[in-house]
């Protein structure tokens, strides 16, 4: 599989139709997000399962926002799966990226990491390489829905107690680039001191993610206090999808309900 | 660290941080774990998830005490009080491992002593926590079959600190919790490279590696290596004995390289005073420190992004420093920063990188010998590693065979603190980190989003004293001891118990060190940060 | 274009958690974790996070700095570096080596508290060297 990604990253370098394409390589003994720019640097090219499939993803579409910020005429590459490729149709609807500007490389996940993420759409409308599996069922969310409504919210608080507002989940997430933020206004939650305002802090940032998150699962992963972060959003998102018919990222021109003015829907 | 040594032979984190995820019981004293080293703190998380026992002893109550099966608040500096009265129990109710004692430890008698004639009674009686909480203590961090001590400087910084560690070094080979997996002794280093500037003898008794200057053989070794005829014997001052020195007026020239004591320090007039008074004081650092603006030259070093190098973490783990951009302005990497003032000297240096510096280094140091820059791509490498093919070392002592032989049982008495209440100065008062912070602010009050979270420093104060004293949360108070007084904003919270005040010591201008007592341990000469007496009054 | 994420050690608390420094053309951009640090793995506190926002900071000290009538002036490498020398050898000359202390660091790297220490023993010929292990 990683042969034909460079093959078609090289393609792409050598006739000059990017400038650069984001990726992963290996260097210093890990794996590393990076910028391809000549053709000679892609031995390096990691897909980021350095021990399991998909151990060492990165936060590639924050890369390609970072760059296109400061260079917003030049086309970029970008290596996507099928959650990145979702976080960019959800960037082109909330204009953080111009689609005429990104080049997606994509490829499948393999059912190993479908299944680990429990993943709704485990590969890109239109890979470069790998096999398309199928959506998997959400376990994990249907085990804490099957607590009692006292036992879930105990287990929540629990949960979210750990918190010690690292601010990880937002700093990792290619959905998070407002550059005022929620979670810093002092009249929701209040800052000084630890365990941060609970469920304030987590629940506000959920809500913030309902029409966003294309569950890519960084932000549990960074998460310093394991907190099941994914399983939170999966639960805002399967509400926008139960009240709108709304999935993030799933159609490529598709409005968010939550930003569109007009009548109220029918129910 | 004088401490662990005297007790194990090595002064440093016994076992790795990975390893408290195996650990089924976790005994944390005198650590805010969640805010001063957080990644440990997730390793405890995961044991608790796992199963594990959390027990916690702290006069404040942190964030992660909330978590604890139990938690005890015993009273600023009586924390061999309360350990004793834990081995107390442990050697009544006979759950003590003899068998490792036996095998493997020496002066268990004269330790056994001390506590058969201590009581559980006195135990209690000073430390504040019941009979019930410390026998529980007790049962719980016995009956583990891993157990894992975790401090700080909760423990360390008071007048007895090196007692307190022998104490915890004691309590761990009473129950054989040492030299496996999951357990022993784990200090929590505050700075990134506390472990590695003391194994590269920044020190005055030590060369690298905890290489003795008074031996012979060391120093002929390192005076080959370094190519001078011969090196002093005679072992050094330690940093408060250089204050003392300036004032008897031998010591007349310092040179502080990336550190700030008029505001780490404690009882910062009187170092102020001191600094002023040399006849050169040279500072090398990155921003203009209180410390700084006192010097007589200043010279302009780089940030840890502007540098290749290693740092050495609290487990011994040796990790590399990566350049990422060029030097702000005209500021120079600080070892070229050293080797042009000793070139200027007159010694000369010819260093073209770090990294023919680390290789001088590997060469003459034998836990290092086994590291170089192409061994440290990856994760890292753990001292003791000895040779270029050795594995590194994630946990010492193993099966009871300590560093030093047999480990040793110090016999210790309780003490109390060096500064007591009376009725001027009723309150006692500690010192520590908040989570947004690092030491005296230097970085972290320069970076944009750290300084949003918290921008000044604060009091705080329990809600009965607060009433006692008509003061409401956010309004300013009047602190003062013994040596000095400040203002500060009060936050009412019950982390603190009734008479016991706590402040953050980030803050130059509600610089806390104007009231520390500089009183410090006779053995590791650190100052007593966490007991200090003080008066308070509505500003 | 040159964007990069250096992969380097955090240079706060003693955890020594491993992340990436982003930077694209010369200016720091941010900080992420690294998936393959053995004490992090992919996580980071809050001041981890943030710790590419004070390096180029305004207030940092650009040039050395020297005494002059009372004030700090600011002045070349080789002033600073001749006042220092020349200062050192009238103190070690007049007060003997043990009149001069060294400040070591927990913050530098391990490779600068060598040569420091290397410095204090071998050029000054004193052991006065300690730093702030005990803070």
């Amino acid at each position: 599989m990683i042969d034909t990604i460079k093959q078609k990253i090289s393609g792409l370098l050598s006739d000059a139709s990017v400038k650069g394409v984001v990726a992963l390589k290996t260097a210093n003994g890990h794996v590393t997000p990076c910028v391809f720019q000549k053709e000679d640097d892609l031995d390096m090219l990691s897909l980021g399962d350095m021990q399991a499939s998909g151990d060492t993803r990165y936060p590639l579409n924050k890369v390609l926002i970072t760059i296109a910020r400061q260079y917003p005429d030049d086309v970029f590459g970008v290596l996507v799966r099928g959650c990145d490729e979702r976080g960019l149709y959800t960037l082109y609807r909330l204009n953080q990226l111009d689609p005429d500007k990104v080049v997606p490389i994509g490829f499948c996940c393999p059912e190993e990491l479908a299944k680990a993420c429990e993943c709704k759409k485990p590969y890109p409308d239109d890979p470069v390489a790998g096999e398309k599996t199928k959506e998997i069922f959400q376990n994990r969310m249907e085990e804490i829905e099957g607590m009692d409504i006292s036992k879930r919210f105990s287990f929540w608080m629990d949960q979210f107690s750990k918190c010690i507002k690292c601010y990880g989940c937002r700093n990792i997430c290619s959905m998070c680039f407002c550059r005022e933020c929620s979670l810093e206004c002092e009249d929701l939650v209040s800052k000084g001191s630890l365990p941060v305002d609970i469920p304030v802090f987590h629940l506000t940032r959920a809500m913030h993610m309902a029409d966003r998150c294309i569950d890519c699962g960084l932000c549990e992963e960074a998460c310093p206090s394991d907190i099941p972060l994914r399983v939170l959003y999966k639960k805002t998102s399967r509400i926008m999808n139960a009240e709108f018919g709304f999935t993030s990222g799933i159609e490529k021109q598709e409005k968010s309900p939550l930003s569109m003015l007009g009548p109220a829907p029918d129910n | 660290m004088a401490g662990l040594a005297a007790s194990f032979g090595s002064g440093a984190m016994t076992n790795a941080i990975c390893e408290l995820e195996q650990s089924d019981t976790i005994f944390i004293i005198g650590s805010n774990t969640a805010t001063s080293h957080p990644l440990v703190a997730t390793r405890i998380f995961r044991a608790i998830e796992k199963g594990a026992k959390l027990i916690v002893a702290d006069p404040r109550k942190n964030q992660i005490a909330n978590f604890a099966h139990l938690y005890v608040r015993h009273k600023p500096g009586t924390d061999v009080a309360l350990l004793n009265g834990m081995m107390k129990v442990i050697l009544n109710k006979g759950i003590s491992d003899d068998k490792f004692i036996a095998e493997n430890t020496e002066d268990f008698e004269a330790f056994k002593q001390v506590i058969d004639k201590f009581t559980l009674e006195e135990a209690s009686n000073i430390s504040g926590v019941s009979e019930e909480d410390i026998k529980n203590l007790a049962k719980v961090y016995a009956s583990a079959d891993n157990a894992s001590i975790v401090y700080c400087m909760g423990i360390t910084q008071h007048t007895n600190g090196v007692n307190n560690v022998k104490t915890l070094a004691n309590l761990s080979m009473l129950t054989g919790n040492i030299g496996k997996p999951g357990t022993g002794v784990n200090p929590l280093r505050g700075q990134n490279n506390v472990q590695g500037a003391c194994d590269m003898g920044g020190l005055p008794n030590v060369y690298t590696g905890y290489q003795s200057v008074t031996l012979g053989d060391a120093n002929k070794k390192f005076a080959k290596a370094w190519g001078v005829e011969t090196l002093p014997t005679k072992i050094g001052l330690t940093l408060p004995e250089m204050f003392s020195g300036i004032e008897n007026d031998e010591v007349k020239a310092i040179w502080v390289m990336g550190e700030n004591p008029v505001v780490s320090d404690p009882d910062a007039n009187h170092v102020k005073k001191a600094l002023e008074k040399l006849e050169l004081l040279i500072v090398q650092d990155i921003f203009l420190t209180p410390t700084a603006r006192l010097a007589d030259v200043v010279l302009p070093g780089v940030s840890f992004a502007e540098k290749d190098g290693t740092f050495s973490n609290t487990e011994r783990r040796v990790t590399r420093v990566r350049k990422a951009i060029d030097p702000v302005g005209e500021s120079r990497q600080d070892w070229a920063i050293i080797q042009d003032v000793s070139n200027a000297f007159g010694y000369e240096m010819n260093y073209e990188s770090p990294e023919e510096i680390f290789d001088e280094i590997a060469d003459i140091t034998p836990s290092y010998a086994g590291i170089s820059y192409e061994r440290l791509e990856g994760p890292g490498l753990q001292w003791p590693c000895p040779s270029k093919g050795h594995p590194g070392t994630p946990f010492l002592h193993k099966d009871g065979k300590f560093t030093r032989g047999k480990g040793l049982f110090h016999a210790i008495d309780y003490r109390p603190p060096a500064e007591k209440t009376d009725n001027e100065y009723p309150y006692l008062m500690t010192t520590g980190r908040v989570y947004a912070h690092y030491h005296t602010g230097t970085m972290t009050r320069n970076s944009e989003s750290l300084d949003f979270e918290i921008p000044e420093g604060f009091l705080e104060l329990n809600p009965a004293d607060a009433q006692e004293l008509g003061i409401s949360d956010g309004h300013k108070i009047k602190m003062a001891s013994r040596r000095g007084e400040i203002k500060t904003k009060v936050m009412i919270t019950d982390r603190v118990e009734k008479g016991v005040v706590f402040m953050p010591f980030h803050f130059e201008e509600t610089n806390v060190n104007k009231l520390t007592n500089p009183a410090y341990d006779p053995i590791a000469r650190i100052p007593e940060f966490k007991v200090c007496a003080v008066k308070l009054e509505k500003a | 274009m040159d964007y990069r994420n250096t992969l380097t050690t955090c240079t706060y608390c003693g955890c020594g958690c491993n992340l990436f420094l982003e930077s694209l053309d010369g200016r720091l951009t941010g900080t992420i974790p690294c998936k393959t640090g053995p004490v992090n793995e992919g996580k980071l506190c809050i001041k981890g996070w943030n710790v590419h926002q004070f390096v180029q900071s305004g207030k940092r000290l650009t040039k050395p700095l020297l005494r002059k009538n009372r004030k700090l002036e600011e002045v070349s490498w080789d002033e600073a570096l001749d006042f220092i020398a020349s200062r050192l050898k009238h103190i070690k000359a007049a007060d003997g080596p043990d009149a001069v202390g060294f400040f070591a660091s927990a913050k530098v790297t391990n490779e600068e508290n060598y040569l420091m220490q290397k410095f204090a023993r071998a050029a000054i010929g004193t052991n006065n060297v300690d730093h702030c292990a005990r803070l």
